[in-house]
């Protein structure tokens, strides 16, 4: 079933241009994208464990700076599944990339329960000592997406 | 040629002998390599975004360029150690490859453009104009620095 839907993918005609053609560029534009991606949110993360920018409220650095990281992100995400389609057959038996997929989701889920959960008491923490949920969350998301980044250069090795 | 001499030499140093054996030197030095390149790209593009008016418009030009571009030397430190242990690890594939030397003007070039960009900060006063060509040559060039580098896997050595 998965093998089937990987030869699938890998047969689609843009997943033949990139393999064939696009390979670097697309892996190239794939490393701006995510670094641009967990740069920029590390900036968010940061202001919410505490640690920086505490001269400014919570929610100007997550208004300000968040949009740039889902641009980012929006690209990396395309550029990803771009580099995935072309050698499908070959990553679905990657480990370290099924990991990164894994945490890929975990960070999924901890940025919904901070953005519908923790951040709907934002006006409580927004400015001075965050809450611990809040707290909480900026450190997983670090964690998680220096965990991500990792696992990602490892699928390149093996 | 003596860059092909220097890298026969290099390669068989007990040192680069060690790194090319130890399986965790190349991938954990390049991910610590792209952590500490997203920092570098998002400090620099929230400065870039501040002058072209976007990003973290309720603080100061001033103010944002004091927080964000001081903590690119120290990362461009670790980025050179880091770099430098990829070079000893695999010197035939980077120091005779022309991607990492268009890599290393662009550093350079970035690093002034930098330098600029933070002496306007800090001395501008309101009516000047802002150094928009200098925000989009530095965004420009920080990106080139980066595909740059991932293009030194696909670029044959001469």
């Amino acid at each position: 079933m998965l093998e089937s839907f990987a030869e699938f993918l890998q047969t689609l005609p843009v997943a033949v241009l990139v393999s064939e053609n696009l390979f670097p560029e697309v892996e190239a534009a794939h490393v701006v994208a995510l670094a641009l991606f967990f740069g920029t949110l590390a900036i968010v993360d940061l202001r919410l464990v505490g640690l920086t920018s505490r001269h400014m409220r919570f929610t100007q650095i997550h208004d300000q700076v968040l949009p740039v990281s889902w641009f980012a992100f929006v690209l990396a995400a395309i550029t990803g599944s771009l580099m995935f389609m072309a050698n499908a057959s070959t990553y679905i038996h990657n480990t370290p990339l099924m990991i990164k997929f894994a945490l890929l989701a975990l960070a999924g889920v901890n940025m919904l329960f901070f953005q519908f959960v923790t951040f709907r008491g934002v006006a409580a923490w927004d400015s001075g000592e965050p809450a611990a949920a809040a707290k909480l969350g900026g450190y997983l998301s670090l964690g998680l997406w220096v965990a991500i980044i990792t696992c990602g250069r490892l699928a390149g090795f093996v | 040629m003596f860059i092909v001499e220097f890298s026969d030499w290099l390669a068989n140093t007990a040192i680069s002998q060690y790194f090319q054996v130890t399986l965790w030197v190349i991938p954990g030095m390049q991910t610590i390599h792209i952590l500490c390149l997203a920092m570098v790209l998002a400090g620099a593009v929230m400065v870039d975004l501040r002058i072209l008016g976007r990003g973290l418009k309720s603080e100061s030009m001033a103010a944002v360029a004091e927080r964000f571009l001081p903590p690119i030397k120290p990362l461009v430190i670790v980025l050179l150690i880091t770099g430098i242990v990829l070079i000893i690890a695999e010197p035939g594939r980077t120091l005779g490859n022309p991607a990492f030397y268009v890599k290393m003007v662009c550093l350079v070039l970035a690093l002034i453009v930098t330098a600029r960009l933070r002496r306007y900060a800090a001395t501008a006063t309101t009516g000047d104009r802002a150094p928009v060509l200098l925000a989009l040559l530095s965004m420009l060039l920080w990106t080139t620095i980066i595909v740059a580098g991932r293009f030194i896997a696909y670029i044959e050595p001469i």
